[in-house]
């Protein structure tokens, strides 16, 4: 119910802000941009901008995979830079995605069992 | 009894990974306060997995934006994931007209920007080994006599958690710090070129006027630096202004002859403002510095594109200045 209720609103204010993003400044034909300038003064190689192209459009299927509203995709990826989007491709599945602090208690719960079963600890009340 | 063993042995392991740093009151640089609070830092409570744009709308708000955890979820949310990548947070942090600034990977930076006023934005790990829980959190101070770290986390406005413990999680996330900049603010502590690379984040990212701010800005405090005089460049000449354009690219040419993308705006522009000969000169001195660097084919394409054309659009509109050999 809740995660039905925050999914609409997601898609809500998705398709609201897609007016505002997804503005990645027009290019001039054949002007450097200061990204690209940037990227080249830290020394990325000529081979990182052709991964970074192909990267783009891998990112946006793997979102879409990971349950991302297909609307917002484009316009969340129009922020980042040809490197960071080369990261995320490479990273997607297992860069730290920081979700829940309350998670930790389930943790605890296990290694506690753990310890229970090992025999380290006695908290557990036997029948 | 070796079961015993091994198990005392992991979790022995586990503490020692927190017993290692140091306490706060020895690791905190002589000239900053003994103890911070930026009480006024806005709290929102964080709902199911949404600690990211919770975490996230607590920097924006600090630093002046109106907006919310819900408006933010549908911008750095991963169903899939269960959380958000830090990269996405980045990318949302531009869209709202504020400069991410990945802070050093030591505590000092973050010290010195809870001392400038502005929280700090952490990626913790609350778990350990095998086991990661990932999580963000909003730094707002510290307490050296007690030894705590003050932050905004999850569903408690205000968490006290013993230093070395919050250096510890800090540091199993991958020491990653996020700092969200008004335009034209410059931390003390910051790098020319990595800040430099943040602000064209901002450009490419559609967000001009913040960009154009944060450029200026970078000009005055590193006068020295060429990029962000092309920055300024590219952004007059995005908005028609030929004229200064010219002047910015002169000015990165000035100080860096051989940078190869100054080099070819310039004779972008030149070729657009009809002087075809001194575009010409531009181009050919661009394409021998882009020579095995990233921008190699893009200025390739601008010579060809140059030396292909015989008459010019127009009467050069700057016949009577000179231009760098």
């Amino acid at each position: 119910m809740q995660i039905e209720s925050f999914r609409r609103t997601c898609v809500a204010l998705a398709s609201l802000s897609i007016v505002s993003l997804g503005m990645q400044a027009p290019a001039i034909a054949g002007v450097v941009s200061t990204a690209e300038a940037a990227s080249s003064a830290r020394g990325d190689s000529p081979r990182a901008i052709v991964d970074a192209t192909i990267a783009r459009g891998d990112v946006q299927d793997k979102l879409a995979e990971l349950g991302v509203d297909a609307a917002a995709i484009e316009g969340r990826l129009a922020a980042l830079s040809d490197q960071e989007i080369a990261t995320l491709a490479a990273q997607i599945e297992s860069a730290p995605a920081g979700g829940d602090a309350l998670a930790v208690i389930g943790i605890v719960f296990v290694v506690l069992i753990i310890l229970e079963l090992v025999g380290v600890i006695d908290i557990f009340k036997k029948t | 009894m070796t079961r015993l063993r091994l198990a005392g042995a992991a979790l022995a392991s586990l503490l020692a990974g927190c017993a290692a740093s140091p306490s706060l009151k020895d690791g905190l640089p002589a000239s900053a306060p003994r103890a911070i609070e930026l009480a006024a830092t806005p709290f929102f409570p964080q709902e199911d997995f949404q600690c990211g744009p919770a975490a996230l709308a607590t920097l924006l708000v600090a630093s002046g934006v109106a907006v919310t955890p819900e408006a933010l979820a549908p911008e750095v949310f991963i169903p899939g994931r269960e959380g958000s990548l830090s990269l996405e947070l980045i990318g949302a942090t531009r869209r709202h007209g504020r400069l991410p600034y990945v802070l050093a990977t030591t505590a000092d930076e973050m010290v010195a920007e809870l001392e400038a006023g502005r929280p700090v934005l952490v990626l913790q790990n609350l778990g350990a080994g095998p086991l990661p829980v990932w999580h963000y959190a909003v730094l707002i101070g510290y307490d050296a006599e007690r030894n705590v770290a003050l932050l905004r986390s999850g569903s408690e406005q205000r968490m006290e958690m013993k230093w070395q413990r919050f250096a510890g999680t800090w540091h199993r996330g991958g020491r990653f710090a996020l700092t969200t900049l008004p335009p034209g603010v410059i931390p003390a502590h910051a790098e020319p070129a990595r800040f430099i690379e943040a602000a064209a984040g901002l450009e490419a990212a559609g967000q001009r006027d913040a960009a154009a701010k944060t450029y200026k800005a970078a000009t005055a405090r590193w006068p020295g630096e060429a990029l962000p005089w092309l920055g300024r460049g590219n952004l007059a000449l995005a908005q028609g202004d030929r004229a200064a354009a010219a002047d910015y690219y002169l000015r990165a040419i000035q100080l860096a002859p051989d940078n190869a993308a100054a080099r070819n705006n310039l004779a972008e522009l030149l070729f657009d403002a009809g002087c075809l000969e001194e575009s010409r000169r531009q181009i050919e001195r661009a394409s021998a510095f882009a020579v095995g660097t990233s921008l190699e084919s893009s200025v390739a394409d601008s010579r060809a594109r140059i030396e292909a054309t015989t008459r010019a659009v127009a009467r050069c509109q700057f016949e009577d200045r000179n231009w760098p050999d």
